[in-house]
């Protein structure tokens, strides 16, 4: 397999890395701990999740001179996260339960009628470019209410794919679901967004 | 014939380039025809571009100062462990 291609920086993080330097260690924690949380916490409760987080940076310590950069360090570091979350969710018998059937949010389903066609159609178009609309105090402080609502299977799914950019094929052997479970999450995720923006938008409330 | 409720049920694949070639055509047929559909991809897309800019998924400050903590102290371990065995 081809050597991942790595940034500079990031190579040089790795090489810090790997000389134990505490200082390269700190920047690793702050950088990448946010989506390895949400890998954990697709699969764990929050609390189980921080102290997975927590055990495989203890674990990256040693890792890390195995590291090969076939990956890159994001991707390695989210598989060693999820295979920690698979194993503990298999000595416990416990499994993650996603309802994957509906690729509709009932909200929005109940907007058309028997025929297909809108009944509650969109009012307004979301005219601001969302740079401008994320200037808006308010709407940032809906959407984190939002987003910390979300069904966590949909919430790492949408952190994964679109906060930290990984490739659709990617974010499926983390989260261990096959594409178009992943495509049902991904849509569930952004309707429940656009929906708050609607919300937003015409009433000004959250 | 494609109706809304289908075109909403694919607008995400839509938007991420992940139709095939007639299902994207079909779209693009229903969009050029239906305003209420126009509407609702153009601010899914918005919806997805503001998620996207929103950089506050960051858990608190708490929980990061937690794992550093864990990690600077499995850090300090080893190299007092290296330096016993020098």
């Amino acid at each position: 397999m081809d050597k991942a291609v790595h940034t500079e920086s990031e190579a040089a993080l790795i090489d810090d890395l790997k000389r134990g330097d505490s200082l390269a260690y700190r920047k690793a924690v702050r950088d990448y701990s946010p989506a390895m949380l949400s890998v954990a916490r697709f699969y764990l409760d929050h609390s189980s999740a921080e102290e997975i987080v927590q055990d495989c940076w203890v674990t990256v310590i040693d890792a890390i001179q195995k590291f090969e950069g076939r990956s890159g360090l994001k991707t390695w570091l989210h598989r060693i996260v999820a295979n920690r979350c698979k194993n503990t969710l298999r000595s416990s018998n416990r499994e993650v339960a996603t309802d994957f059937s509906e690729s509709l949010e009932p909200e929005l389903a109940n907007r058309f009628n028997s025929t297909g066609r809108w009944d509650l159609p969109p009012k307004l178009k979301f005219h601001e470019s969302a740079d401008t609309l994320m200037e808006k105090g308010a709407l940032s402080d809906c959407l984190d209410k939002h987003l910390s609502a979300l069904p966590e299977s949909q919430r790492s799914a949408l952190m994964l794919y679109e906060a930290h950019q990984h490739k659709s094929e990617d974010v499926c052997n983390i989260l261990d679901i096959s594409a178009s479970n992943l495509r049902v999450l991904l849509h569930r995720a952004r309707q429940r967004i656009f929906l708050m923006v609607e919300t937003f938008q015409e009433s000004g409330e959250c | 014939m494609l109706m809304c409720r289908g075109l909403a049920e694919i607008a995400s694949d839509y938007i991420d380039g992940e139709l095939n070639g007639r299902q994207n055509l079909s779209v693009k047929l229903h969009l050029m025809m239906c305003r209420h559909c126009r509407t609702f991809v153009g601010n899914l897309r918005t919806s997805i571009h503001l998620m996207k800019a929103h950089s506050s998924a960051h858990p608190d400050a708490d929980v990061l100062r937690r794992i550093d903590a864990r990690v600077t102290e499995a850090l300090s371990a080893k190299k007092s462990g290296k330096s016993n065995d020098e």
